[in-house]
């Protein structure tokens, strides 16, 4: 009897230590920097009682002279697994209190084994990062040759199960790649960043004097480079982020997204669209107010927010069912496309497409922007990013087209010619290969010149293309499904989806495409 | 202080919310026309416009800043 109180005493006292962290001081000084802790924030993140750890008693092993005395509880990584809404996810939280969450071999072969479990269970897999990066002590030198598998198992997750990368913390190398290859990347702001070097190393390799937030910070990533997907307050709203994110995908590929009870009716008819909408194609609106009439409860959750504003993406339900939404924004650059929202939009779409959410299209696209910049940036290989994208995906799509429907913009927001399982539109659409003035002044140029009246001919030929852009020419041809009143949108969309939700498309073999990057 | 700057080039057409206005995120702080279309330049943030640098009638290049923009402190 005693010889067993003795061996409990001793694993108590062993897990109460590792529970510590990286101790009292180092845990205040966390929460100084508004930060939660590793433990705190999976807390938050999991069902309570839900969470099984693994690896709490791990710590490092290295003999360097700079870590021999000091002690790394689970390694400055807690894993494990736990629920979400009562479904499974696999999550590794970095402890900045331990040696500022760097990466150490027991620590990286605990996450290893974690990302395994995901991937054969086929459960999502979460990263909480808040870590300086690989801890350089056990790193530095040629034992190097055998790092970096962590990156090739990711891409062998990606579109298997989902994967979640979010920065709650200054991360470089290392902790910069995970987001990269993740599907949501929240931030919280001020308080993460990420770069492939930071600031020390830049200056060491560069001479560049920056700090972290200026390098690599929420609102550089969130409405600069596009490499992050939302810009959170804090912890908190960050863990919410996170949890939302999941609601909308099923676990793994195999799955449908879980839909909930909704009581929103289905056939709700929507007064107001024609007040938000305008007839005259010079005025712009925010395409955001469209989505949030339409959807369930108006509830939409937006990825990448402030970055490519000219196009919407984001999660909504419809009658309780996930759905991923690309809309086009009048509100910014008339709605055009350039590169940055080509590349917002086609990430999107893959990421609906490979875990069986479907897709709803809202056009509203005077076409793809043009000019030597645009050219020199390859607008051709990013467009072809959206025509790749929307062409794949063989999800149940339903394209509604509010008012603009140009060129290959309505080739690539889900026209005819991309299959999409309905396809409506209101009476203000406009579909056509270019506007009026654009096509009379192309084809009529020399006619025009040569008029006594130039503007007079101008006029008449413009108009008389005008006349040939009209939703009844499309339906007449049965080329559009239909015609209907914006305020119908709702019931239309949502039987579209019904009517699709057992689709299957069967495609040649191939290994895989050969996509436009 | 954040700059606004055009997105693109245009010609202004109305100063939505001049100097002192607070605006809310998106809220459109000058108007061009481009493209065909009427074309605000919404507020990047909530703040306050504390400069308008544009006229009504100015032609504008794409990176032109139009305004000047305290951002609201959250």
């Amino acid at each position: 009897m005693s010889d067993w109180q003795e061996k409990l005493e001793r694993l108590r006292a062993k897990r109460a230590r590792f529970l510590q962290m990286g101790g009292p001081k180092r845990v205040a000084r966390q929460h100084a920097l508004g930060k939660l802790t590793a433990r705190e924030r999976l807390d938050l993140l999991l069902d309570p009682g839900s969470f099984v750890e693994i690896g709490l008693l791990a710590h490092h092993q290295s003999s360097h002279p700079d870590l021999k005395d000091k002690f790394t509880p689970a390694d400055g990584v807690v894993t494990g697994y736990g629920t979400v809404d009562g479904r499974r996810v696999c999550v590794a939280a970095y402890d900045f209190t331990v040696l500022g969450g760097s990466m150490g071999e027991v620590g990286e072969g605990k996450v290893a084994r974690l990302r395994r479990m995901a991937l054969e269970w086929g459960v999502p897999m979460i990263w909480l990062l808040d870590s300086a990066g690989a801890r350089i002590q056990e790193f530095t030198g040629s034992q190097f040759a055998k790092a970096g598998d962590l990156f090739r198992e990711q891409v062998i997750m990606s579109g298997v199960v989902p994967q979640v990368a979010a920065l709650m913390g200054h991360c470089a190398a290392g902790t910069a790649y995970i987001p990269a290859l993740a599907d949501f990347v929240p931030m919280v702001k001020g308080r993460s960043s990420m770069a492939l070097g930071g600031p020390h190393l830049v200056k060491a390799a560069v001479g560049e004097d920056v700090d972290a937030n200026e390098l690599g910070g929420s609102r550089v990533h969130c409405e600069i480079s596009g490499c992050a997907d939302l810009e959170v307050e804090d912890d908190e709203a960050c863990i919410r982020a996170v949890r939302e994110f999941l609601s909308y995908l099923p676990s793994n590929n195999r799955e449908k997204p879980p839909a909930i009870p909704c009581d929103d009716p289905p056939d709700r008819y929507i007064d107001d669209l024609t007040e938000i909408v305008p007839t005259n194609p010079r005025q712009v609106y925010d395409m955001r107010h469209v989505i949030r009439r339409i959807v369930d409860h108006g509830h939409f959750f937006e990825i990448k927010p402030r970055w490519a504003r000219n196009i919407v993406v984001g999660f909504a339900r419809l009658d309780g069912h996930p759905v991923g939404i690309v809309a086009n924004q009048p509100l910014y650059l008339g709605g055009v496309l350039d590169v940055d929202a080509a590349d917002k939009a086609a990430r999107f779409i893959m990421l609906c497409d490979a875990f069986n959410v479907p897709l709803l299209f809202l056009q509203d696209i005077p076409g793809f922007l043009v000019g030597t910049k645009v050219e020199r940036q390859g607008i051709i290989r990013h467009g072809a990013k959206m025509l790749y994208a929307v062409s794949e995906a063989t999800v149940p799509k339903v394209t509604v087209i509010v008012r603009k429907a140009y060129g290959a913009g309505y080739f690539v927001m889900c026209g005819r010619g991309y299959e999409p399982d309905l396809l409506v539109a209101w009476p203000t659409a406009e579909i056509s290969v270019m506007g009026p003035e654009g096509a009379t002044n192309i084809i009529y140029r020399k006619e025009i010149a040569a008029a006594d009246d130039p503007d007079r001919v101008w006029a008449e030929r413009t108009a008389e293309f005008r006349k040939l852009i009209d939703p009844y020419i499309a339906a007449g041809h049965g080329y559009i499904d239909d015609v209907i009143e914006p305020g119908e949108t709702r019931k239309v969309v949502i039987q579209g989806f019904r009517m699709a939700a057992t689709k299957q498309v069967h495609r040649p073999w191939k290994k895989h495409g050969v996509m436009p990057v | 202080m954040i700059e606004v700057k055009a997105m693109m080039v245009g010609v202004v057409v109305r100063i939505d919310a001049g100097p002192g206005t607070a605006v809310a995120e998106d809220q459109p702080i000058v108007t061009l026309e481009s493209m065909k279309m009427e074309l605000p330049i919404p507020s990047p943030r909530a703040g306050r416009v504390r400069e308008i640098r544009v006229q009504v009638g100015d032609v504008v290049q794409e990176g032109d800043v139009v305004a000047l923009l305290e951002e609201q402190e959250e």
